[in-house]
C-alpha cells in the first residue's frame, strides 16, 4: 500500500472531521456510532423508537432559548444525561450509523483496489504482526479478539476513541479528551514496547 | 436519504484516508507506539493543529452542536484500556473496518471483540457504576 507523506496525511486526516462537521454538523465520533448500534442490538428497535430522548428534548429547549434570548442565555451544556444504558445517539437514525461504518470498509477497499494492493488474508498484513502471531490466521485470532474487546470496552468507558477524543476533542481543548488521549497513547506505548520484546 | 448519502460519503473518505496514511497497518501502528517511525504521529499532530485553527471558523456555522467532553470517572481507566487494545489489535474502531475492506480479514475478530466489549461495558456500567459516562454521542 502506497503511503502519503506525513504532511499530506495530516491534511487529509483533518479534512475528514471538517467534512463531517460541514456536511453533518456533528463531531466525528466513531465509537459513538458503535455504541448506538450496540444499544439497538441490546434493547431492540421498539424501545428505541418509542423513547423520547432526553438529549433531543434538551437540545430543542436550548435552541429555543438561544433563539429567544440570544446565545449568551444558554448555559454551557451540562454533562451528558445519557447513562450507559440509554441510547447514545437518539437524534440520528441508526441506519445512518450502519451506513457510515460500511463506508469505512468500502473506503479501505477502494484504497486497496486503486493501489492494486488487494491481497485478502485471514490474518493481518505485515511482517511484525506475523512474527507476533506465528504467521498463521488462527494464532492471530486471540490477539485480535482480546485487543478488540479492550477497544470496545475502553472506548465506551472513556466516552470516545481516537476520532472523538483524539482528533476532535484534543483540538477543542476538552479536558476529558486530553486525559483520555494521554491515557491511551501512554498504555499503547507501554504495551507496544512489551510486545516488541516478544517479536 | 440525503443523510445516508452524506454519512456514507464521509465514511468512505475516512476509510480511504486511514488506509493511505498507513493507520490500517499493524506494523506501522506498532512502529508509531515504539517511536521507531514518527510518520503517523506527525500526521496526527498536524491534523490536530489544523483542526484547532479550523474550529475557530467552523463552530460558528449555523446548527452547530458544540458538545463538551468533561472528565469523568471512566475517562482515565477507559482510555488506558483502549490503548492496550489498540496496541494489541492494531486498530481503533474505525481502523478495524478499513482493514477488513483492504482484505485484512483478521480484523473481523477485532470488530467482533470491540462489539462485545462495547456491549459488555454497558452491562457492567448498569450493574456496578453510577456515573454518567457521556458518550461519543455527538455524531
Amino acid at each position: 500500500m502506497p503511503h502519503w507523506s506525513w504532511w499530506a496525511g495530516g491534511v487529509a486526516l483533518a479534512l475528514v472531521p471538517i467534512a463531517n462537521w460541514v456536511l453533518l454538523r456533528r463531531i466525528l465520533a466513531v465509537s459513538g456510532r458503535f455504541t448506538a448500534l450496540v444499544d439497538r442490538l441490546r434493547h431492540g428497535p421498539d424501545e428505541q423508537q418509542e423513547e423520547m430522548s432526553t438529549e433531543e428534548l434538551i437540545a430543542a429547549l436550548r435552541e429555543a432559548t438561544a433563539r429567544e434570548f440570544g446565545e449568551d442565555a444558554v448555559q454551557p451544556e451540562a454533562p451528558a444525561v445519557a447513562t450507559g444504558s440509554q441510547p447514545a445517539q437518539p437524534a440520528t437514525s441508526l441506519g445512518v450509523h450502519a451506513i457510515f461504518l460500511l463506508g469505512l470498509l468500502l473506503g479501505g477497499l477502494a484504497s486497496a483496489l486503486l493501489a492494486g494492493a488487494l491481497e485478502p488474508t485471514a490474518s493481518l498484513h505485515g511482517t511484525l504482526f506475523a512474527s507476533l502471531s506465528g504467521g498463521g490466521s488462527l494464532p492471530a485470532a486471540p490477539w485480535l479478539l482480546a485487543g478488540g474487546v479492550l477497544v470496545g470496552f475502553g472506548t465506551r468507558m472513556a466516552g470516545g476513541c481516537t476520532s472523538g477524543h483524539g482528533l476532535c476533542g484534543v483540538s477543542r481543548f476538552q479536558p476529558g479528551s486530553l486525559l483520555a488521549t494521554v491515557a491511551f497513547f501512554a498504555t499503547g506505548v507501554v504495551t507496544s514496547f512489551a510486545l516488541g520484546a516478544l517479536l | 436519504m440525503t443523510a445516508r448519502v452524506l454519512n456514507g460519503a464521509v465514511g468512505v473518505g475516512f476509510g480511504f484516508v486511514l488506509s493511505r496514511i498507513g493507520f490500517t497497518s499493524w506494523d506501522d501502528v506498532h512502529r508509531m507506539f515504539t517511536f521507531a517511525d514518527l510518520r503517523l504521529l506527525l500526521s496526527f499532530a498536524l491534523a490536530v493543529g489544523i483542526l484547532t485553527l479550523g474550529w475557530l471558523v467552523l463552530h460558528r456555522l449555523p446548527g452547530s452542536r458544540w458538545t463538551p467532553r468533561p472528565i469523568h470517572r471512566g475517562t482515565l481507566a477507559g482510555g488506558a484500556l483502549f490503548g492496550v487494545g489498540w496496541a494489541l489489535s492494531g486498530a481503533c474502531p474505525s481502523i478495524a473496518l478499513a482493514q477488513i475492506g483492504e482484505g485484512q480479514l483478521g480484523a473481523l475478530w477485532t470488530v467482533a471483540g470491540s462489539t462485545a466489549g462495547n456491549w459488555l461495558y454497558s452491562v457492567v456500567h448498569e450493574r456496578y457504576f453510577r456515573w454518567t459516562i457521556g458518550s461519543c454521542a455527538d455524531s
